[in-house]
């Protein structure tokens, strides 16, 4: 009996042993190994390259000098992973702010609008409204309408390589588009292509 | 006297290898198997070379450095380089841009980046400031493991 136990444990600790410790990822300096899928690594070489295009072609720049209002359209996953698209776009809208030449909208758009904008107006004109001061209430047309809109798509296609080899490849695509006159004033693709067995699921 | 043999022709491909395949126009680079056959390129000639370029520890050398500003102000910066080694050279490379008081602006696009330098070839690469204010930028680069 006691023979048993204390195999028992020595299995349990050699296991336990085997195991890869949970270590944390240094974000600014990864050297792991390259995955199938996509990680954090590739959004962050896509945003840039996307970033670095937009800001060289100037499309960003107003003749008066001032910001351009702009609405997140539409971002499609093509992919055969569950991806949200914010992954991309919250870093490629963040540095379009920064710049100084974009004010983004929460009024409209597929996902960066905020709901919140239109509940307190449903409240201003509800019954609730008497709860509230008038003067702090949202006033009618105060909203500002977009003037540029970005949209895009991300894409996956895995192509055979060879018998034990899957290349997969990854196109991330964005493009803006003049609210105004439907003109499309800027597009950019950006590809990352991985190769590796083919037991290895992207998705 | 197959050792001499051998030394001789390990001076040789360091020698001539380096100089081998030129262009008559420096913008254009004959890459291996292209141009003529030289002692770089040459199926015997060619493991020592690659032998003696790797023992020399040769690499990546940053040749010139343009700056331009964007007619919106941002700054542009184009590095220029050449890859003395016999081999690829894959490394990514990672700007921090840094304000007019030395300090570093935190971007999204302060990432690393990869980069491919064909042997005995010039690279170029180019980075833009995602921020007016940026003045000057300090890169750091590291050997690019996860990338054929």
């Amino acid at each position: 009996m006691k023979t048993k136990v204390l195999l028992c444990a020595l299995a349990i600790t050699v296991l336990m042993g085997c195991q890869p410790a949970t270590k944390n990822i240094d974000i600014a300096n990864d050297e792991g190994k390259a995955v199938m899928g996509l990680d954090y690594r590739d959004f962050d070489q896509a945003a840039t390259a996307m970033i670095s295009s937009l800001v060289r072609s100037g499309t960003l720049n107003k003749k008066d000098g001032g910001r351009y209002v702009m609405a997140t359209g539409r971002i499609v996953n093509d992919t055969m992973q569950r991806i949200d698209t914010d992954q991309l776009m919250a870093k490629v809208e963040q540095e379009m702010m920064n710049s100084g030449q974009v004010v983004m909208t929460s009024a409209v758009g597929d996902k960066a609008g905020d709901s919140l904008v239109y509940e307190v107006r449903d409240l201003r004109d509800s019954d609730k409204a008497d709860e509230f001061d008038e003067s702090t209430m949202q006033a009618k047309r105060t909203l500002i309408a977009p003037e540029l809109s970005i949209s895009g798509k991300i894409i996956q296609r895995d192509v055979k390589y060879n018998k034990k080899t899957t290349q997969v490849e990854y196109y991330f695509q964005l493009r803006i588009t003049d609210l105004t006159t439907g003109l499309r004033f800027w597009q950019e693709e950006k590809i990352l292509g991985k190769r590796g067995s083919s037991k290895t699921v992207s998705w | 006297m197959v050792k001499h043999s051998l030394l001789i022709v390990c001076i040789g491909a360091l020698i001539l290898g380096g100089c081998a395949s030129k262009s008559s126009d420096e913008r254009i680079n004959m890459g291996k198997g292209v141009g003529g056959d030289t002692l770089g390129d040459n199926i015997i000639t060619r493991p020592f070379a690659v032998v003696i370029s790797a023992l020399l520890g040769q690499g990546v050398e940053i040749t010139e450095v343009i700056e331009a500003r964007t007619p919106q102000g941002f700054l542009d910066v184009q590095m220029r380089g050449y890859n003395k080694a016999y081999g690829t050279k894959r490394f990514d490379y990672r700007v921090e841009w840094l304000d007019s008081n030395g300090m570093v602006i935190p971007t999204k696009t302060s990432v690393w980046i990869p980069v491919s330098a064909l042997e005995k070839s010039e690279v170029s690469f180019r980075f833009i400031a995602p921020r007016k204010e940026a003045v000057d930028f300090r890169i750091n680069t590291r050997k690019n493991k996860i990338t054929k």
